[in-house]
């Protein structure tokens, strides 16, 4: 599915700009005062409108349903104790706090935060994530995102409505693998009694082997693959197989699961784990759908 | 092997592989010059590039689509193994020509 929506600039470009609350320079009296006491433990209340102020942003998690103004405390990203809230248009809301102006970087502590806000929204509303580190400027800027994207929020919110996403990440033990293949497989395990036994130069016969050990992997790897997805297919509504991660990962899966069938879901996973006991499952979640949501959003100048 | 499912914030991996690009990606460019320059500002338009919610479930289950592909061009696997197929075919009726192209022109090849 694909959607393409231009937008007609606004009008009147330059009307809002008394409205915006990030003023670049120290300017009128009244903004001066709004930055300071968002920034209650910097010592610029010493100093009101000096050249240390830092403009501030603001730092967009996620995108909901709801025409209420909302508050999700003030466990948000940074050094700040900015309270969470929502900013609004028509029945769509972002789900912003107030950081300096700049680039984040993407450390441990910020990254963490990013998802703690989003799954802390999780819990009464269907969240569009907002990929890390996107920082607007002002409340107007955050307006005309959701005003220009109303259409497809509002048909991927629908979409997402009760729904989770899951993780699974399926590992295996490749040496004690390749053992087992060695024993099962007859071709393998001749050449590799060959190899054994074999006077002079074994190269030949090694790269046979190497690569019919290969073959085996990822034949036996495919195998599991397809019989874990089979098993979950009836108790999710989407999945998604994205690239494993280092060799010891055989599958890196993402599931959207509804949220009435949670539970279903849950006991599949760990009766299917427990089948296996050659595997290592990691089972996470729920998340925001990350996996299943994919907007990207160019932004021009007109 | 038992298994216990783990919150999503416990993980610092699991984490980064899904909020670095994934959900609403606002273009790397732009997002560069977030920073103190005019760029976003109400004058600029918002253009929704591509949408997809890899909501059926056929097309993920079973054929793995590609992680990265962009969504205008993802095609279904039949298609592409046609495709895969043909070209195939033409790289061995290529090789197959070379050489007599090849002697029209007065080399040899091997």
């Amino acid at each position: 599915m694909a959607k393409k929506i231009k937008v007609t600039p606004k009008a009147a470009s330059k009307a809002p700009a008394k409205e915006r609350r990030v003023i670049p320079r120290p300017p009128a009296p009244k903004a001066t005062a709004r930055i300071v006491r968002d920034k209650r433990e910097t010592r610029i209340e010493d100093a009101p409108g000096s050249a240390t102020d830092t403009p501030r942003g603001k730092y967009v998690y996620c995108v909901i349903q709801s025409a209420d103004t909302l508050k999700f405390g003030a466990a948000g990203i940074g050094d700040n104790t900015s309270e969470i809230h929502t900013i609004h248009y028509r029945d769509l809301a972002a789900v912003v706090s107030d950081v300096p102006l700049g680039i984040l970087d993407s450390t441990r502590e910020n990254v963490l935060a990013h998802e703690r806000v989003n799954e802390i929204v999780m819990r009464d509303h269907t969240v569009i994530p907002m990929s890390f580190g996107t920082i607007f400027k002002t409340k107007d800027d955050i307006v005309q995102l959701l005003r220009s994207a109303y259409d497809a929020f509002g048909d991927v919110l629908a979409k997402m409505r009760d729904k989770m996403e899951f993780g699974l990440k399926v590992l295996w033990d490749r040496d004690s693998v390749v053992k087992d293949i060695e024993d099962e497989d007859e071709g393998i395990h001749r050449l590799k009694n060959e190899i054994a036994l074999q006077k002079g130069s074994t190269y030949f016969a090694r790269m046979q082997y190497g690569r019919a050990i290969d073959a085996a992997l990822q034949a036996r790897s495919e195998r599991y693959g397809t019989e874990i997805l089979d098993r979950l297919r009836d108790v999710a509504v989407a999945s998604r197989i994205n690239k494993p991660i280092g060799d010891k990962m055989i599958m890196n899966a993402a599931f959207l699961v509804s949220r009435d069938q949670e539970g279903a879901f849950d006991s599949r996973v760990k009766s299917i784990a427990a089948e296996h006991d050659k595997l290592t499952f990691k089972y996470t979640g729920p998340w925001p759908p990350y996996n299943f949501v994919n907007i990207r959003l160019k932004l021009e100048r007109v | 092997m038992a298994v216990e499912r783990a919150s999503g914030g416990s993980s610092l991996i699991d984490v980064l592989d899904r909020v670095l690009d994934k959900g609403i990606v606002i273009d790397a460019w732009v997002r560069v010059s977030l920073v103190g320059i005019d760029l976003i500002t109400v004058e600029a338009r918002v253009v929704v590039a591509s949408i997809d919610t890899y909501l059926k479930y056929s097309e993920a289950v079973g054929q793995s689509v590609p992680v990265a592909r962009p969504a205008l061009e993802s095609r279904p696997y039949a298609e592409l193994a046609a495709e895969n197929q043909a070209l195939s075919a033409e790289i061995v009726t290529s090789k197959a020509r070379r050489p007599r192209h090849a002697s029209v022109q007065g080399y040899k090849l091997l």
